[in-house]
């Protein structure tokens, strides 16, 4: 399974099983993110990869790390100084500190899915 | 190394990296400074989720050396801050992580960071040169001397960095102007007389 295919499966995953599994539609869940109505769909079938920004919604929305979107084994190749020094770190607001973690997580996810992604299914060249 | 040679040393690196990058008025921009970044491979990101006191942070480590700035900064702060965690791309690397937040305001580290971005963005000579121009003398600045002084410089240099300038300078006496509010008010009834 590809990262995009990995990435999809945890979307549609989060999505059905969203607020105690009533689930969210893609229309709905679209409209949250704040994307077009057919972008959900792309992203579950793996046609598009959403970008780390779109990421770092989805990961909000659903209250998860960015850092599950990848399979496992591609985060714990990646070395994070930073990430292990804020764990460490005591006299961080808590709510300041979290959100710091989550922008280091988003690092580390950009890593990742830089090298992985690739251009957009039928993205036409730009007129002159 | 005691900490007035320290900050003496940072000052010198400030200017050094005004000359080194054509800076030489007191009116630093964010383009400016994303320039400079950009000369260095660091990458800027803008973090669009609110923090309660981080206005910045830089990291650097396997990943790459990143700058992350609070988004919903207004220009003056968001400028100072790119030139603070400037400094900590230019001399604290080896500590991988720093941010800038209140609470560690009085580490010695941060307070580094703080001189260096104060000479980055309004050299201490250039701000001596206009202080003559102005024909202000020891211990005479006042809120409105600064105000005209942002006005004509239109330095990107907040109303708190150059009160504790012109303290820091004897160009006005201890808290006499770090302690003032309602510089943006003043700013207002100043502009309209110009």
């Amino acid at each position: 399974m590809t990262v995009g295919e990995h990435i999809g499966h945890r979307i549609r995953d989060l999505r059905t099983r969203y607020n105690n599994d009533e689930g969210i539609s893609q229309e709905t869940l679209a409209s949250e993110l704040n994307v077009a109505a057919n972008t959900i769909s792309r992203w579950e079938t793996g046609i598009y990869i959403p970008s780390v920004p779109d990421l770092v919604k989805l990961a909000k929305f659903f209250g998860i790390p960015i850092t599950s979107f990848f399979p496992p084994e591609e985060m714990e190749s990646e070395n994070s100084d930073v990430l292990a020094l804020l764990r460490q770190a005591k006299h961080l607001n808590p709510d300041d500190l979290e959100e710091l973690i989550k922008y280091a997580e988003f690092r580390k996810a950009r890593r990742i899915y830089k090298g992985r992604s690739r251009p957009k299914a039928g993205r036409k060249s730009q007129k002159k | 190394m005691n900490l007035s040679s320290d900050h003496y040393e940072l000052k010198a690196l400030a200017r050094r990296v005004r000359a080194e990058n054509g800076l030489t008025s007191a009116r630093v921009l964010q383009t400016d400074l994303r320039r400079i970044y950009f000369n260095y491979g660091i990458e800027i990101d803008y973090w669009p989720y609110p923090f309660k006191t981080i206005r910045g942070a830089f990291m650097c480590d396997d990943i790459g050396t990143t700058v992350m700035l609070a988004q919903n900064l207004p220009n003056d702060p968001m400028v100072f801050t790119m030139a603070h965690e400037l400094k900590h791309y230019l001399t604290d690397r080896h500590l991988k992580l720093s941010y800038c937040d209140q609470s560690v305001f009085s580490k010695a580290i941060e307070i580094g960071a703080e001189v260096f971005a104060s000479e980055f963005l309004f050299p201490d000579h250039l701000f001596i040169e206009y202080m003559n121009r102005l024909n202000v003398k020891r211990n005479l600045c006042t809120q409105r001397t600064l105000v005209d002084l942002k006005l004509q410089t239109r330095t990107t240099l907040s109303y708190a960095g150059l009160a504790i300038k012109a303290e820091r300078l004897h160009y006005a006496s201890p808290r006499s102007l770090t302690r003032l509010k309602g510089w943006r008010n003043l700013e207002k009834l100043q502009s309209k007389k110009v």
